[in-house]
């Protein structure tokens, strides 16, 4: 028998059965679905984060008080291990070209007439700017002269000024941060989450004038630009501030250590093990799903066989070969599951479609993607679930003896 | 489609001692005991028993269906004990084509794919052959008209019809016919046997026709008759039944 025609006649027999065929489907197409939506929605994820990072820039680093544990990369205010003595040091590094510090304030609202949200405040230099990379939308930035001068200005994020001034325009306006009034110089385009905190909720106001307020001795954040080899720069950071700070660590263990170096990289390499565990989850619930598809296509397919004892005695009495059997419910099983496997990637994109269309609004910077080598491997997965579960049914149909299948009531 | 092969003095079908037994879970059941036979081309033969009698398992053997436990056949001079399961599925593929009691056609499948069937088993006949010649065993069986139609809007005269077409189709060396009227009222299953009788008085092919009713099996040129799985009789049959005849007589 010609291939053409095995694909006909299983062909033919899938379209005899339109909706008993569809229900088999429907296991393969929702665990296909699923593989390629979630890999859909991860990858896009990805890309969101992946995106901050990359704002970061591959030449900056941020430093964190505190030890690895905890939460990751957070600025927290309360660990007191970095010092105005430590920027000093830090700046004389010759790998080191900008350094600015950034002082958490303990503000917890901030206020525009009858107007109030919910800002963190960071006290800082205008070279923060230039190491994070932030670009103004309106107004200026602050400068070394608010910083000589301790005035009483703010850079505010895209967030704050939507907040509080909704349509007006801010700059030039005054707000209350805490009890203190400041005259808004400036406001920032929208940077989204940076480091898994949303940087659009950020009020900037210089370093002198938050000090003033709290005196507090030591940093939360900071921000780094080196020059020339990045990793020569993180390792004379590092054992500069183990050195300062009293720490031996020849094994470089970040656990011992007393503050976090951030770089994009190490950010891209935790987002690769999330998204690896990501990958390892959705590929088990895959694989459940699609045994479970299978199960369903043997199962069906074994209801095939019996129910078409006479057709396949009949074929074998003019002149079928056992092959020829076998290959005509083994393409029959794999055809179910490859055209579910289609159904299943085009409604698993459509869905990942309608999820960025809703996450947009949400999050502005969500983009769809697609994971293409989900799609092959959800493919293939398909196809050798059909093989694989039909296989039995199909050997099955192929060894009835002719007589008795043609007899079969 | 007449045949164009001479009869060849070799038999077509020749068995020696032939026995078949069923076994289950140890347990021998002999159907056939030394079964001899011969029978050559062109002839018209109809197997007659009662139920029990063995003559469906002697025609599935015959018609490389099933396997004899002991003894030879001989098709065409040739032994088929040894024969593989491709081996004999190449020969029901191309030698021997069946009717069935039961017409055992696809379903919500038109009358011209059931013909086509045995030609896609068909080792040499190419694909670029198989419609004109479908159509003209559809022709032979005389319908043409209703090549399109699935054979389920088919009345069940024209359903065994369609089977003796697709029997056809190969241009086998043998027709069995195993019940063709039982599943008929008397006239259709005339017509039936008119197109059989046909077949061989002016096709020439070799036709064996298993049935219990004497009267269908009087149409036959040849009746051997089994009992408990011998022969009981093997006769000439000169008062042959003309369905034809009897057809018109009906009109």
């Amino acid at each position: 028998m010609l291939l053409t025609d095995t694909f006909q006649a299983a062909q033919r027999s899938l379209l005899r059965n339109k909706g008993r065929s569809l229900l088999t489907m429907l296991g393969v197409i929702i665990g296909v679905g699923s593989v390629v939506l979630m890999t859909s929605v991860g990858a896009s994820m990805e890309k969101l984060i992946l995106g901050q990072i990359s704002s970061i820039g591959a030449k900056s680093m941020v430093i964190f008080p505190g030890t690895s544990e905890g939460a990751e990369g957070a600025i927290m205010a309360g660990f007191d291990s970095l010092t105005f003595e430590d920027i000093t040091a830090l700046e004389k590094l010759s790998t080191i070209t900008s350094v600015a510090p950034g002082i958490m304030m303990g503000v917890n609202a901030a206020t525009y007439g009858r107007e109030e949200t919910e800002p963190r405040v960071i006290g800082t230099v205008p070279n923060y700017f230039k190491n994070r990379e932030v670009t103004i939308e309106h107004g200026r930035l602050l400068e070394e002269s608010d910083v000589r001068a301790a005035r009483n200005v703010a850079v505010i994020g895209s967030e704050i000024a939507d907040d509080l001034f909704g349509r007006q325009h801010p700059i030039g306006k005054r707000i209350k941060l805490g009890a203190r009034s400041y005259e808004v110089i400036g406001t920032l385009e929208s940077i989204g989450t940076q480091f898994f905190q949303n940087a659009d909720e950020f009020v900037f106001i210089p370093m002198t004038t938050a000090r003033a307020q709290n005196a507090q001795k030591y940093v939360n954040i900071i921000s780094l630009q080196t020059v020339g080899d990045f990793d020569l720069a993180q390792s004379d950071v590092e054992s500069l501030l183990r050195r300062r700070h009293g720490i031996v660590n020849p094994d470089e263990d970040p656990d011992k250590d007393d503050f976090m170096v951030r770089t994009s990289a190490q950010a891209n390499d935790i987002l690769g093990s999330v998204s690896l565990g990501l990958t390892l989850f959705i590929a088990t619930v895959a694989g459940i799903s699609l045994i479970v598809g299978g199960i369903g296509i043997m199962n069906i397919m074994l209801v095939a066989v019996t129910e078409r004892t006479r057709e396949i005695g009949l074929r074998k009495a003019v002149g079928a070969k056992r092959r020829d059997i076998l290959l005509q419910f083994l393409v029959e099983a794999v055809l179910i599951t490859v055209t579910a496997g289609i159904i299943g990637i085009i409604c698993g994109i459509s869905l990942a479609v309608l999820i960025a269309a809703i996450a947009d609004k949400l999050l502005p910077t969500y983009d769809f993607a697609v994971s293409y080598p989900s799609i092959g491997v959800a493919l293939a997965m398909a196809f050798s679930v059909g093989l694989g579960f039909g296989i039995y049914p199909a050997r099955k149909a192929a060894r009835l003896s002719p007589m008795n299948a043609l007899r079969y009531e | 489609m007449p045949k164009k092969k001479k009869p060849s003095a070799v038999p077509l079908i020749e068995t020696r001692s032939l026995t078949k037994s069923y076994f289950s879970e140890e347990l021998e059941t002999p159907v056939l005991h030394g079964i001899d036979l011969t029978i050559n081309e062109e002839e018209f033969v109809s197997i007659m028993g009662p139920s029990g009698s063995g003559k469906s398992t002697l025609m599935h053997i015959l018609g490389f269906l099933d396997q004899p436990t002991t003894g030879k056949y001989l098709f065409r001079g040739e032994p088929t004990r040894t024969m593989t399961d491709d081996e004999l599925a190449a020969i029901r593929a191309t030698r021997v084509s069946f009717v069935f009691q039961a017409f055992n056609l696809l379903p919500r499948t038109t009358v011209l794919d059931n013909v086509m069937l045995p030609l896609l088993y068909h080792p040499t006949i190419p694909a670029s052959e198989r419609e004109e010649r479908s159509m003209n065993a559809i022709a032979a069986v005389d319908l043409t008209d209703r090549a399109t139609y699935f054979t389920n809007q088919l009345s069940g005269g024209q359903q065994q019809r369609v089977a003796m077409a697709r029997a056809l189709v190969t241009d086998p060396d043998v027709i069995f016919a195993d019940e063709p009227t039982g599943n008929l009222d008397s006239k259709s299953g005339n017509q039936v046997m008119e197109v059989l009788q046909g077949l061989h008085d002016q096709g020439g092919r070799t036709i064996i026709l298993v049935t219990h009713e004497e009267s269908t099996a009087a149409h036959a040129k040849r009746i051997i008759h089994l009992l408990d799985g011998n022969v009981s009789s093997d006769s000439k049959q000169f008062k042959q039944i003309s369905a034809k005849k009897n057809n018109n007589l009906k009109k």
